[in-house]
């Protein structure tokens, strides 16, 4: 401690204003403590400000555009041309969507009676951060119990390498001013695919490179499929078991295949998307006692609580599966656990959402985890062709695709690509939840004409199967 | 090693039991005989004590279930428990499945053998529970998760009984009332009324659709009010009841008893005029054969008894009990009344064994110590005939052409008319009026 600085005190610290630092905060608030909230950056996190937000405010001007274009079809023409403005789609989505967003989460703040500091929190012992304040000394607070929400950052690999101008991570994909000619995305997580697809309906041409066999690894390759039709379809060139490397280089992008042979890519934007890493350095970890696993995530019990029994860590810095809603979740379960509730991040699922066109989501177990999880599955698919709203919605490609145990009629999990799966994902979510058999679905009325007669169309085929062997009533 | 106590064979092919509570918990230190629950059989509650000492690791059951005799209910852990021999069960499960009369071999012997086939409800919930768990995965609702943490309870340790195992907000109160529950009633009023005096939380409990809940309280008819809803129904249904009055006269009986008190007294002995009664009983039924009898409905037989064993309408909190005084006719009034002294008192404390509820050959129902007149009393089925017996009182009656103050009973006498005449039965009660109104002859004839 700096001599004459004096040490304020506070009940609960929370580094780190995003979707789990802000709840946590939130919360923690209401149970009745006193509690500091400090973000290095902005309020909101990187969910609101570069992440979540911004990325969906891009993508569906894309698709506003792209819906426009494509409606021809449709009997829907525009006479004379169809211009982006993309600066003011740019304005757009700062003011409009994240400016408001993050004045929202002040406003929290403020109701709460949270309060905010604005800086870089580092400990200097289990019980002691020391803040560097924005545009003011440093600031010593004591804290009884921490909540560290730092999030995470893009990984910014050698072979590639972040340059900030042409060569870019997500944040500055987002914060493009003008529409690449040519794009190349490397790495096809669900990053890379969704601004990927973004800014080829708003113009771009755009190569995703990806070094394994399919884009989005791990998703369910049923739904990869449906991706990959409308991929050819917006003129998307995807490059599997392909690796670029060494950035642009006089405007095009070096990728070699498998097999050796090397392509060059146009380019004059590249985004690098190879994956995110938790966001520890600087935090002073090791003064605090906190531990890390051997890839830096922080350690944690089911009640978010880290090695040292008072500091506790929600969202990306500690798991690898990186989703807002999930932080948001643990920085409850944290809060609560404080305040001595006997809360656990006990949920039996988390969903995720790909925000692709068409949109990917899936919750609960894969039939191919099922299986290894010794499970009897039964599988039913039905198809958004055979679903009247998405006809008349003009987008029909994709499927619905439940699992379940043969044995109890218990659903175990639901994959879905297609319009709008990312809301129809929660009727599922909460089945899962509710520990609902595949009987609950297909006996839930579910209004007509709309896309979640997809789920309902495959609960009673997936009884079907069932009652082929007489099971799971 | 765990040591599994299975319910024990309670008595006479006794194969179910309803358990009243436990008198243990998990986690305590139990010595060899300290009682470990209490359960309710036909008619008797019967404390089961432990086989052997040892910490209590799991509590297999919940108040009101119906536990099968042979059916493990406490597991117990810690060495002694580890040394105690497998419990005889056991060994005859073992000796029976080692080929050739073999003696089984060590390792087969302390291996428990799978717990005896219990109910359908018992057997079903835990394998639907654990058929929807292959991936560790406990269905329950985030809200019942969450009921859980705040009752402190491990839901994974809890046996569902929704859909496909699904545990409930009911599971886990009857988990948290009694260890893990194999519930046969899962109804949440039968839980919340294990007896007459948890009406309360009856009455908070959610009344049936289209009940008036303040108007009325409803209460699960079971252990003793439902066996003996059951057999006063069966006796009605199968014996044609015809009751017969007299009244007796006990002046002379009353005056003897007042003697035989002192004596009974120095003996430690309270002396009522039950004894008298059964006496006079046994002395008349060895001369009416056919109202110590029975009638084999099977075999299409009448079964005459040789023996005279009677029991007596216990009123008791929880119920009619009818405890039974063997070979009454072997035995002195002394013999009898502090027999009957120590039923009637292990009967309101409900400490009976089931073999003294069981066995009678011709019952009495004194309904006189209370009050009334006279009553109809229903035949302790499948015995034939039964003995009610008013207040005695004094009451003015001719004698020799006098009014005179008596002390005067009623007795009513219903009998099974498919083996008993009204020609028999008058004649019986005219002989054991007899008997109970000249003391001397009842010494000379039956004592």
């Amino acid at each position: 401690m700096v001599m004459g600085q004096s040490k304020i005190g506070t009940d609960v610290l929370v580094i780190g204003a995003g979707p789990g630092g802000y709840v946590a905060a939130e919360r923690a608030a209401q149970l009745g403590l006193a509690v500091t909230l400090v973000e290095s950056t902005h309020l909101g996190g990187t969910c609101l400000n570069v992440g979540c937000i911004p990325s969906k405010a891009l993508i569906s001007v894309g698709d506003l555009l792209h819906k426009v274009k494509a409606a021809e079809e449709r009997g829907l023409k525009v006479n004379g041309s169809l211009e982006l403005d993309f600066a003011k789609t740019q304005a757009w989505k700062d003011t409009k969507v994240i400016k408001r967003l993050t004045t929202g989460v002040a406003s929290l703040m403020k109701a709460a009676d949270v309060e905010v500091v604005r800086g870089t929190a580092r400990f200097t012992d289990p019980h002691t951060v020391q803040i560097d304040v924005e545009g003011g000394p440093a600031a010593i607070y004591g804290f009884k119990y921490a909540i560290i929400a730092t999030g995470s950052r893009p990984v910014n690999p050698s072979f590639f390498s972040v340059d900030g101008r042409d060569v870019v991570d997500s944040t500055g994909a987002l914060a493009f001013t003008e529409v690449p000619k040519n794009f190349v995305v490397v790495g096809g997580g669900y990053i890379g695919v969704e601004l990927g697809i973004a800014y080829a309906k708003l113009g771009a041409s755009v190569t995703i490179v990806e070094a394994t066999e399919q884009l989005l690894p791990g998703t369910d390759p049923d739904l990869v499929a449906v991706l990959m039709r409308k991929l050819r379809r917006l003129g998307v060139t995807v490059m599997l078991q392909c690796k670029a490397a060494g950035g642009i280089q006089d405007g095009k992008v070096k990728v070699t295949d498998s097999e050796g042979k090397v392509q060059e890519v146009p380019a004059d934007k590249a985004l690098v998307s190879v994956g995110r890493r938790p966001y520890t350095e600087g935090l002073g970890l090791e003064q605090a006692g906190v531990k890390v696993d051997e890839k830096g995530f922080i350690v944690v019990d089911s009640q978010q609580r880290t090695s040292v029994s008072h500091i506790f860590a929600v969202g990306d810095v500690c798991s690898p599966v990186m989703l807002a809603h999930k932080a948001s979740a643990q920085g409850r379960v944290a809060a609560e656990a404080i305040a001595g509730l006997p809360s656990y991040a006990d949920w039996q699922t988390v969903p995720a959402v790909v925000f692709t066109d068409p949109e990917i989501a899936y919750v609960g177990l894969t039939e191919k985890e099922a299986r290894e999880k010794g499970y009897d599955v039964v599988v039913s698919k039905h198809m958004f062709t055979a679903v009247g709203r998405a006809l008349t919605m003009g987008e029909s490609d994709g499927l619905v695709k439940l699992v379940a145990d043969r044995q109890t009629g218990v659903l175990l999990g639901a994959q879905m690509c297609g319009p709008e799966v990312s809301e129809l994902i929660g009727e599922v979510t909460l089945a899962l939840e509710m520990g609902a058999q595949v009987t609950d679905l297909a006996l839930t009325p579910h209004y007509h004409p709309t896309l979640s007669e997809g789920i309902l169309e495959a609960a009673h085929s997936l009884l079907r199967n069932i009652e082929k062997t007489g099971k799971g009533k | 090693m765990a040591f599994q106590f299975r319910l024990p064979d309670i008595g006479e092919g006794l194969h179910e039991a309803e358990l009243l509570r436990w008198l243990v918990k998990v986690g305590d230190q139990v010595q060899e005989d300290q009682p470990l629950l209490e359960v309710q059989t036909d008619k008797a509650s019967v404390e089961i004590t432990s086989p052997v000492s040892g910490r209590v690791t799991k509590l297999i059951g919940s108040v009101g279930d119906i536990l099968q005799v042979g059916s493990v209910v406490v597991e117990f852990d810690g060495d002694q428990a580890a040394a105690m021999p497998p419990d005889q069960e056991a060994e005859a499960a073992v000796a029976a499945a080692a080929p050739g009369g073999q003696p089984p071999k060590a390792e087969a012997v302390l291996t428990p053998p799978p717990a005896a086939p219990a109910s359908p409800a018992a057997a079903q919930a835990p394998q639907a529970a654990a058929a929807a768990r292959p991936g560790g995965r406990v269905l329950a609702a985030p809200a019942t998760r969450r009921l859980a943490r705040e009752m402190g309870i491990d839901i994974t340790q809890v046996p569902g009984t929704g859909p496909a195992g699904r545990v409930t907000p009911e599971d886990l109160r009857r988990f948290a009332a009694g260890g893990a529950g194999v519930s046969t009633g899962p109804t949440p009023a039968a839980e919340a009324a294990p007896s007459v005096s948890a009406a309360p939380e009856a009455a908070a409990a959610p009344a049936p659709a289209g009940t008036p809940g303040a108007r009325e309280e409803r209460i699960p008819l079971k252990g003793i009010r439902k066996v003996i809803a059951e057999r006063m129904v069966q006796s009605k249904r199968t014996a044609p009841h015809v009751t017969t009055v007299d009244e007796v006269d006990m002046t002379a009986l009353a005056a003897f008893r007042s003697r035989a008190k002192e004596l009974a007294a120095k003996k430690g002995i309270k002396l009522s005029f039950l004894p008298f009664y059964f006496k006079a009983l046994a002395a008349a039924l060895k001369e009416f054969p056919y109202l110590n009898a029975s009638i084999d409905d099977e075999k299409q037989e009448i079964v005459l008894k040789k023996e005279y064993h009677i029991g007596f309408a216990l009123d008791t909190e929880a119920g009619l009990l009818v405890p039974v005084v063997r070979d009454v006719d072997r035995k002195s009034v002394f013999q009898i009344a502090r027999e009957m002294e120590d039923l009637i008192q292990r009967g309101r404390a409900g400490k009976l064994k089931p073999d003294e509820l069981k066995g009678s050959t011709f019952t009495v129902s004194n309904q006189g110590s209370i009050g009334g007149l006279y009553f109809t009393p229903i035949i302790n089925w499948p015995e034939v005939a039964i003995l009610g017996i008013g207040k005695a009182q004094d009451r003015p009656v001719v004698r020799e052409g006098q009014v005179v103050i008596r002390k005067m009973a009623y007795l009513a006498l219903s009998f099974d008319h498919r083996l008993v005449d009204g020609g028999t039965a008058t004649r019986f009660m005219n002989r054991l009026i007899q008997l109970l109104e000249d003391p001397d002859l009842l010494m000379m004839e039956a004592m």
